[in-house]
């Protein structure tokens, strides 16, 4: 099924018991496009990209990946069934960075790039290796192979888990504020590193809080608030003329604080 | 002054290496030049009375003798006593030490040579692993090891989502630490067979003595692996909880399966942090192993025990104790560089 986005939800929803966390969020994504989700803290925001790759279950809605159906559940339950194998190989679609960058922190930065495409996908290990050792290169760290993750600093650290990601040859990349958990001095050369990504036609999700990062690099911003999408255009449009209210005033909190 | 505070507080000595890797080596040191004065056997005998000499040398041809020897040789100290009985009824002791031989039959020597005795037997020196501290050590190695592999399963089984996996194993480990394990230990070892109809024995070889022992050893094994697995399960899953949630995460967003998720990335992981509570289980192990004495498994225990009614004396306990004490510092040093070891990354 060929389709026009690489990723698709619809309806989505996800509550906590009681707690409604999204409220039926539609979006679509094409492919290159490089997204930013802004927006207050308990907005939903980790939960709607958790939710995309099955870090959470979502109550309700519809995902779709290269137009084909990833899942579909109502009322709590999967309603549409699809196989395990298929599954599996959408979610290698996504790959996903982490605030607290979740590194193996008993395997050194090579062997945390190297570990996925050697069990998930059953690689040669001495292709996977070269790949390995080039994807580090990439993001700056060819001197660091063989360091453990608590021998790196946070930027570091967070360029390897980027690179880990990268492994698997995902088409499309989740980053839940990748920068949050870092010293100041440390957040430009993994900015950087999303940036070159971007440029090279990798689909991107992220959320930050780094306003300068997403008036420069995405194509579309979108302001979550209370589980919905509260506002979308491009940075122009968010930034210099928000017409939301929440909108107006979360940017005037963070711009100036 | 200092110094002597230092030695005396032996819970310091495991973060000085050093002075613990000295203090062996001069034991090591001290007791191999004590094993090369050691007198041996002949060395002793020359010692007897020439009465007792003459006995040994009549008692050459016949085929009952009349004499007992027994010879124990502990390396730095060797024990030698000859008895007779019958019309010249006698019996002399010796202790050979540091190049040396003792008469033993009264005083310090005689304490000397019964606890070199005593210790010989309680090791048991001379016989097969079935026997005394070489039982309690096999015993104890082997049931940690079973323990923690059914623990193993048992923790992932409490840890499923599956309500009766996860119901299963709560009642296994409710089960097994809510009843004393003597009692398990006699319900293994004979409502079992009771049961079913068979005997521990007739699992090896019934025409040797040591069938009897061989079905105990069995037995005692399969009694204290469940039981300790139980214990072992509540220390896998502490430990395994003990990762943080972000780990299965990104394996999960890797696409890792539950599988590869546990067995290449929390597993690892937590190894380091199950060591110190693993090697408290074996300390508590090693000491519960000595109830194997209720069905007459000769480990330390009951080799003391013996001893004790026997020979009337009250004094054997303490080199038991002793013995017990070497064993588990021997281990903890063992624990103490196996955790070094897994947590170099930290
Ligand atoms: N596992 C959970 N159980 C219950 N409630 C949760 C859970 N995870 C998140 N929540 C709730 O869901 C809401 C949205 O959380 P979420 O982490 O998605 O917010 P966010 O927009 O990412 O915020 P932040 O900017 O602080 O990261 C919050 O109110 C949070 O308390
Ligand atoms: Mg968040």
């Amino acid at each position: 099924m060929e389709s026009k986005y690489i990723l698709e939800t619809e309806h989505v929803s996800k509550s906590f018991g009681e707690l409604e966390v999204l409220k039926d969020i539609n979006l679509q994504v094409e492919k290159g496009e490089v997204i930013c989700i802004i927006g207050p803290s308990g907005a939903g925001k980790s939960t709607y990209l958790r939710s995309l790759n099955q870090l959470e279950k979502i109550t309700s809605g519809k995902i779709f990946i290269k137009g084909n159906l990833f899942l579909h559940r109502e009322k709590n339950r999967t309603v549409e069934k699809i196989s395990a194998e298929k599954r599996r190989g959408l979610l290698l679609e996504m790959g996903m960075c982490f605030q607290r960058f979740n590194l193996f922190p008993h395997k050194t930065a090579l062997e945390n790039v190297m570990i996925a495409p050697i069990t998930v996908k059953k690689e040669k290990k001495e292709a996977v290796r070269r790949e390995a050792l080039e994807l580090l290169d990439r993001v700056g760290l060819a001197d660091k192979v063989d360091q453990y993750p608590s021998r790196l600093s946070g930027g570091q650290q967070q360029r390897v888990a980027i690179a880990r990601a990268l492994a698997m040859k995902p088409e499309i990349m989740l980053f839940d504020e990748p920068t949050s958990a870092l010293d100041p001095e440390l957040v430009g050369d993994v900015l950087q590193v999303m940036k070159d990504l971007a440029q090279d036609g990798m689909t991107m999700l992220c959320v930050t809080h780094e306003m300068g990062f997403a008036r420069e690099v995405a194509d579309r911003v979108l302001f979550m608030a209370d589980g919905i999408i509260a506002e979308e255009g491009t940075p122009d449009e968010i930034f210099l003329n928000p017409q939301n209210p929440r909108t107006q005033s979360f940017l005037k909190s963070i711009l100036n604080p | 002054m200092e110094v002597l505070k230092r030695i005396i507080d032996i819970r310091h000595w495991q973060h000085r290496t050093k002075i613990v890797v000295g203090v062996i080596f001069c034991v090591l040191a001290a007791a191999g030049i004590l094993a090369i004065l050691n007198p041996d056997r002949q060395a002793l005998m020359k010692e007897l009375s020439p009465e007792m000499q003459q006995l040994i040398a009549k008692d050459e041809g016949r085929s009952r003798k009349r004499v007992t020897v027994t010879y124990n040789n502990l390396a730095v100290i060797s024990y030698c006593s000859c008895s007779s009985s019958g019309a010249e009824e006698m019996s002399e002791r010796l202790v050979g030490f540091a190049g040396a031989v003792y008469h033993a039959d009264s005083g310090v020597a005689k304490l000397v040579g019964q606890m070199a005795n005593y210790t010989y037997r309680m090791l048991g020196c001379g016989e097969n692993i079935l026997h005394g501290a070489k039982l309690t050590i096999f015993l104890t190695v082997l049931t940690v090891i079973f323990g923690v592999i059914l623990g193993m399963f048992l923790a992932l089984g409490k840890m499923s989502k599956r309500r009766i996996i996860n119901r299963l194993s709560s009642a296994y480990i409710f089960f097994f630490r809510g009843t004393p394990l003597l009692i398990q230990l006699f319900v293994v070892y004979f409502t079992i067979p009771g049961v079913f109809g068979f005997a521990w024995r007739n699992l090896f070889d019934t025409s040797s003595t040591e069938a009897v022992y061989q079905g105990a050893f069995v037995a005692s094994l399969i009694a204290f692996s469940l039981n300790s697995a139980a214990y072992c399960a509540e220390i896998i899953r502490a430990a395994l909880q003990s990762i943080d949630k972000g780990q299965s995460e990104a394996a999960k967003a890797l696409g890792m399966s539950y599988a590869q998720t546990m067995g290449k990335i929390i597993i690892p992981q937590s190894i380091s942090r199950m060591i110190p509570p693993i090697c408290n289980e074996f300390i508590m192990v090693l000491k519960d192993v000595s109830l194997v004495f209720a069905i007459s498994l000769m480990d330390i225990t009951t080799v003391s025990k013996n001893i004790m009614t026997s020979e009337g004396s009250y004094l054997v306990f303490i080199p038991a104790l002793v013995i017990y004490l070497i064993i588990t510092a021997f281990f903890t040093c063992i624990y103490n560089a196996l955790e070094k070891k897994f947590s170099v990354y930290e």
